[in-house]
């Protein structure tokens, strides 16, 4: 698959978010949004980017699986900070707590340090190049366990998208 | 007589900003800069996301772009709490009240000035 292959794929995709940016499918708009997506694409010079068409759905689902996955846990644990924060003793344990995050490409491993950060309670300070993260938790006591098994959920939603 | 989205936005509207106060709330009581972080950042992140959920129910904002810049906001939120938590570990900002800390075996050169 050619440079030039990918840039236009580049361009459709840029097209497609651009079109639902501005929610208004008129020829005209739809003609502005291709030329936008050509200057972009002309200016980033996409080298690597393989899509795979027919895999498409599956990974569009995972990764509307995993927004969702990612929601509910932000809002169960936003819920739990919000009691902490509400408890008139202010019961919180912080800490830094050292996370394998168990996996070698750096965009799993990037993406499983945001998926940590995002979620309240949870906040990676610090990473090495062995893949090691260094979070720091409001509530140590269990968040090795939970974070753990977070983790594999996240893997296997990840694993589906970057097949 | 209201109408089912307009009570979908009026309930978004009424956890988003539940939750931008508890994010201020965490900033005002919690001990340091990193506890303060994870109330800021994400609490009043989670705030904001609804937010743009209510304005997309009540107000002319198209779906998609509320959607689009739902997944901005949860995409780059993470990334500015772990710069500047990095950058208060680097210059020595120490944890209050913490208990365990194995970032400090890494990392040996920051002392911190407690």
């Amino acid at each position: 698959m050619g440079p030039r292959n990918s840039a236009i794929q580049m361009t459709i995709l840029l097209a497609i978010v651009y079109l639902l940016m501005t929610a208004n499918f008129e020829p005209i708009n739809l003609a502005f949004s291709l030329i936008i997506g050509l200057g972009i694409s002309s200016l980033v010079r996409p080298q690597h980017l393989s899509i795979q068409w027919r895999r498409l759905p599956i990974a569009l689902a995972a990764i509307a699986g995993y927004l969702i996955y990612m929601l509910v846990d932000m809002w169960k644990s936003s819920l739990q900070v919000g009691r902490i924060l509400l408890d008139p003793r202010l019961p919180i344990k912080p800490g830094i707590i050292n996370i394998h995050s168990g996996s070698e490409s750096e965009m799993a491993i990037a993406l499983s340090a945001h998926a940590i950060s995002l979620t309240p309670g949870e906040l990676v300070v610090e990473m090495d190049d062995q893949g090691e993260m260094y979070a720091h938790c409001l509530d140590i006591s269990q968040a090795e366990e939970l974070i753990a098994e977070a983790q594999k959920v996240r893997r296997s939603f990840l694993n589906q998208i970057f097949e | 007589m209201y109408s089912v989205s307009q009570i979908i936005g009026l309930l978004c509207l009424v956890l988003g900003t539940v939750f931008s106060m508890l994010g201020i709330l965490g900033l005002l009581r919690l001990p340091d800069v990193y506890a303060r972080l994870h109330a800021t950042g994400k609490v009043s992140g989670l705030g904001a996301v609804f937010l743009l959920a209510a304005a997309i129910f009540l107000t002319p904002l198209s779906a998609g772009k509320g959607l689009v810049l739902i997944g901005l906001l949860l995409l780059t939120t993470p990334a500015v709490s772990h710069a500047i938590a990095s950058a208060a570990y680097r210059i020595g900002i120490p944890i209050k009240a913490g208990q365990r800390d194995e970032l400090r075996k890494r990392l040996p050169k920051i002392k911190p000035h407690e």
